[in-house]
């Protein structure tokens, strides 16, 4: 299972009004923990008002850097965000997962390849990753970049992205779309829809030269965009995608959850929430696991294993007290947030409210 | 990976053939039921790997037992790349593999329940047992066929992780039946009768691995974007194939 490992904050510096750029710098023996691939993200975990947050962000930094850098653009309410962007400092500690992801493709020096990249908003981060990687180490590659922003205010990596096209003279050119900035030709202004996808591959891009395309940014983003390769005649396997979003809510909160004590009496009335259904039943206190008699009363909830190593039976317990006998996929954070495995799951308390929805 | 805030309801993005990418951004409700897929996965492939093992010493010469081999090494292979994405979920990986017999299997003639059966997520066809070399082949062939089916399907899961090593697993599994039809096609020089009560047991069997024709699972999985195509629809797909393989063979 993947550990975290501290990390030294070497450098902080502000790329726009609310993103900074983070330079990280692991312990000497976790140098090859943090060993990255272009367009991997690294997963940070901070506690807020006593609850554990994780949040993931991309690697901003190409390979031949030599250091580890994540770009966090500031999300409105969002906790981590907020505090990397305005309390984290030089010479703190974070800590952080080993590199993670899969949103790359394999370095092939001898091939010219020819590589497409839509990049949204902050969803800028992975693919500068790429870009510099694969330009680097790919002499006879070369890469159309196509970023979409609110503004040249908002642009993050600005800079970065001028000099590396001067750098790169002829390999990259880039294609700036701003939402709400006049631009001389159309294409260049508003969001990217079907029809500006229609004009950039009539004046830009020759949709069959192009081996692959990365796409990060926001959902309804990424479905036009990929909708549109696959009508010029990508394949499923030439578009990788990086999602933005996590499935964690953005703010810290406390759980509100009243742990009723154990009492002796031999029964629980247990209610199991499933697909926004739910469902009430009692169950007996002999050892039987609650997914055994939700199984029993008819709900499909999903499991696999049954011993309390592969997690699919993973739910979380809002009221009620419940004891794990065996727990192998877990984290204590998990624990500690409420979760559970269904299928080790025995309830202590005369009543239990469990949800597989959260 | 930026943690923006959601631009759009993941169920919505979803259902608009959207594609999830790492463990951190898989809603709840979808981790199940992905886990769950993944877990039928590995356990039929551990479990298919693990009940072919034994045709290595059925086979009757030197390239027929390089191919069982080769298929008995490949499929725990398979197995091991998609136990890998699991971990991601926090699997426990060596504990997995070892919560199983993965070689068990129970009598040939009483009917499994093609729900799910004992202790593990295998396909009910994993339970029954082979009978010697000719009755490995075919059941190679026919389940063979189906996986190809079955596992195309899921590499267009909106799974990207999944989707993807699926896609470089596809050619291989291929790669296997071909190896049985080519297998097949020296066994009913001689030994057509054999073969054939051989189909005829194991047609059934590898039928019922794509579920019930009407199936609520299904529905779910499809909004989910992890399924497409429904169960009846792959069944008849791989009839038909498999009609067509057996045919020349004079097995049909």
């Amino acid at each position: 299972m993947p550990r975290f490992h501290p990390l030294e904050v070497t450098d902080i510096r502000k790329d726009t009004r609310d993103a900074v750029v983070i330079t990280l710098r692991p312990r000497d023996a976790d140098a090859r923990a943090f060993a990255f691939t272009q367009g991997q993200y690294l997963t940070f975990r901070r506690d807020f008002d006593g609850e554990e947050l994780r949040r993931s962000y991309s690697i901003c930094a190409g390979l031949d850097e030599g250091c580890l850098r994540v770009g966090i653009k500031r999300v409105e309410g969002g906790a981590f965000s907020t505090w990397a962007n305005e309390a984290l400092k030089s010479g703190d500690i974070l800590d952080a997962m080993p590199p993670q992801g899969r949103f790359f493709t394999a370095i092939q020096p001898e091939k010219a390849k020819t590589y497409l990249g839509f990049a949204g908003g902050s969803g800028i981060t992975p693919v500068l990753s790429i870009v510099k990687t694969v330009l680097a180490r790919e002499p006879k590659a070369n890469f159309t970049l196509v970023c979409a922003n609110r503004q040249t205010s908002s642009i993050m990596f600005r800079e970065e992205l001028e000099d590396l096209k001067n750098l790169y003279l002829g390999r990259l050119s880039i294609v700036h779309i701003l939402e709400s900035e006049g631009q001389e030709i159309d294409l260049f202004t508003g969001r990217i829809d079907a029809e500006k996808m229609r004009m950039l591959f009539r004046m830009w891009i020759d949709a069959e030269s192009v081996d692959t395309a990365f796409i990060c940014g926001p959902e309804p983003m990424m479905l036009i965009i990929a909708e549109s390769l696959r009508q010029h005649g990508l394949s499923d396997d030439q578009i990788k995608f990086e999602l933005f979003a996590s499935s964690q809510p953005g703010r810290a909160k406390k759980r509100a959850v009243s742990q009723q004590a154990a009492s002796s009496a031999n029964s629980c009335e247990v209610s199991v929430t499933l697909d926004g259904t739910t469902r009430s039943f009692r169950m007996p206190k002999d050892g039987t696991a609650v997914l055994d008699a939700a199984i029993q009363n008819n709900m499909d909830a999903p499991y696999s294993c049954k011993a309390g190593v592969c997690s699919t039976c993973r739910a979380k317990v809002l009221e009620g007290e419940v004891e794990m006998e065996v727990n192998h996929a877990l984290e204590d954070y998990e624990v500690r947030a409420g979760y559970v495995l269904s299928c080790q799951c025995i309830p202590l308390s005369d009543k239990l409210v469990l949800s597989y929805d959260e | 990976m930026t943690n923006d805030p959601d631009t759009m309801p993941i169920a919505d993005y979803l259902a608009q053939g959207g594609k999830l990418t790492s463990p951190e951004n898989v809603p709840p409700r979808y981790r199940g039921e992905l886990l769950r897929l993944m877990s039928s996965f590995v356990d039929s492939e551990l479990a298919g790997s693990a009940g072919f093992a034994a045709a290595i010493n059925w086979a009757p010469g030197i390239k027929e037992r390089i191919a069982a081999s080769r298929i008995t090494l490949e499929k725990t292979d398979h197995a091991e790349r998609v136990l890998d994405l699991m971990e991601g979920f926090g699997t426990d990986k060596a504990r997995y593999e070892q919560a199983h017999d993965w070689a068990a299997r129970g009598p040939r003639d009483t009917l499994v329940d093609a729900r799910r059966h004992g202790g593990d997520m295998r396909l009910s066809v994993f339970h029954y047992p082979l009978t010697g070399w000719t009755d490995a082949v075919v059941m190679n062939v026919l389940m063979g066929s189906a996986t190809l089916h079955a596992v195309g399907e899921l590499a267009r899961c909106s799974y990207q992780p999944l989707a993807e090593v699926l896609r470089d697993i596809l050619p291989r599994e291929r790669r296997h039946m071909e190896l049985g039809l080519e297998g097949l096609e020296r066994i009913v020089v001689t030994g057509r009768g054999e073969a054939a009560a051989s189909v005829a047991y194991w047609m059934p069997r590898v039928a019922e691995t794509f579920g019930p024709a009407q199936s609520d699972r299904f529905d779910r999985l499809k909004a989910l974007g992890l399924r497409h195509d429904d169960n009846e629809t792959l069944r008849r797909a791989w009839r038909a194939e498999a009609e067509a393989l057996l045919t020349p063979l004079g097995l049909n």
